[in-house]
């Protein structure tokens, strides 16, 4: 009777029972305390969830890895696939703004390439100064990108996909917490609003776009379109860069 | 516009057509990106969002055939992005050893990003309209003046 209960475990509603509960767990928290930056639903629902495979580990005496692959994984990676649609849907808020993107998509492309590229040379660096090994500056690299795109370009550089999609969701975190502070003392008010847009959507994903939303139309536009060219860029850029510096 | 917008809802397509034109879109991305070589890696979703813009721009897709369903799963896209972050748990040995670097070395990537990807925009659009010659939008001139000094 016991072993029945069990094998069911290994199915996908596992993972997605974990995954919907340790969410909402993070959306009833983030409500209580007012959009308290650290009670961001994504980030506690993945720590919770991190956490309960561990709790889990401990009391079966397995290892959080294989808790993770044996219990998590199948419900996990169900989940996982809705994120081809879910980038894939980007390019709605792009078409709606087509008119700014149409009048500069050549400075766009630009920005973007160049910015990316000094961007990979100061993280390179920063990376060194810490002594991370390779494997995880090379996770390091594409975290500009969303990370539906983000996570197999780190593959590709043997970089790990776990560590870039951490990234990913702690710039939202960042961008979350520090943007009030950083727009006002990097006067991101005051120069080209096509600039702020894209910095605050490169940063900040999802999030930096909601913010930028707030200081005006063309950044918010801007941060929306940066989703997807930041992530045409790191996808040539990371390769070229990791195969000619690392 | 407002009207149009309303219009476009009203005639918006069946869910399961919406759902029909995001399959199509990504089994097409998936036949591209399996033609790349592997030294290039190209996400199947960054070619399905580049392609579902071409379609909307050439009006093959109109919006109301996908933008319900779109924005349904771009409100979802938070959760959905669970599974990413518990994948952690199969590496906590890496985390174990140099997890307090990799954050700290994430918060500052990301200021990192925004003041390179700010700034880079902001000499670049400088140029552009010193070539063209026209005044940058929604920027009042004292406002501009500062941004000379800023960047100089």
């Amino acid at each position: 009777m016991t072993s029945t209960i069990l094998s069911n475990l290994t199915l996908p509603f596992t993972g997605i029972l974990i995954s919907l509960v340790a969410y909402m767990i993070g959306m009833w928290l983030s409500k209580k305390s007012n959009g308290f930056f650290l009670f961001n639903p994504l980030l506690v629902g993945m720590l919770l969830g991190i956490f309960t495979l561990m709790i889990w580990g401990k009391l079966t005496h397995m290892d959080t890895a294989a808790v993770y692959t044996k219990y998590y994984l199948p419900g996990g990676n169900l989940i996982f696939w809705f994120l081809n649609p879910a980038t894939v849907a980007f390019a709605i808020p792009i078409y709606r703004v087509s008119k700014v993107f149409k009048k500069y998509w050549f400075d766009i492309i630009v920005i973007c390439f160049v910015g990316g590229f000094i961007s990979l040379a100061l993280i390179q660096l920063v990376c060194k100064a810490f002594g991370l090994s390779t494997a995880s500056t090379a996770s390091m690299l594409p975290q500009a990108a969303t990370t539906a795109v983000a996570m197999p370009i780190a593959a590709g550089v043997h970089g790990v996909p776990a560590i870039t999609a951490m990234a990913c969701i702690l710039n939202a975190v960042v961008i979350y917490a520090l943007s009030g502070i950083l727009i006002k003392y990097l006067g991101l008010r005051k120069i080209s609003p096509v600039a702020t847009g894209l910095g605050l959507g490169s940063a900040g994903h999802t999030v930096g776009s909601v913010k930028a939303l707030q200081i005006g139309k063309v950044q918010g536009a801007m941060a929306g379109v940066s989703v997807l060219i930041i992530s045409l860029a790191m996808d040539i850029l990371v390769p070229l860069y990791a195969h000619l510096f690392m | 516009m407002k009207n149009q917008h309303r219009e476009g809802e009203k005639k918006a397509a069946n869910i399961i057509v919406q759902m029909g034109i995001f399959a199509v879109v990504l089994f097409v991305s998936q036949i591209i990106s399996s033609m790349f070589p592997k030294s290039l890696v190209v996400p199947t979703p960054l070619i399905g969002m580049a392609l579902l813009y071409i379609l909307l721009e050439l009006k093959i897709v109109k919006l109301e055939q996908v933008e319900r369903f779109g924005d349904f799963m771009i409100g979802l896209i938070a959760f959905l992005f669970v599974p990413s972050g518990v994948q952690l748990a199969a590496h906590l040995n890496i985390m174990r050893q140099e997890g307090l670097q990799d954050v700290i070395v994430i918060i500052i990537s990301t200021i990192i990003l925004l003041v390179v990807i700010a700034y880079t925009g902001a000499l670049v659009m400088k140029i552009h309209h010193k070539i063209t010659n026209s005044q940058p939008d929604q920027q009042p001139k004292e406002v501009i003046d500062h941004d000379k000094h800023n960047l100089v």
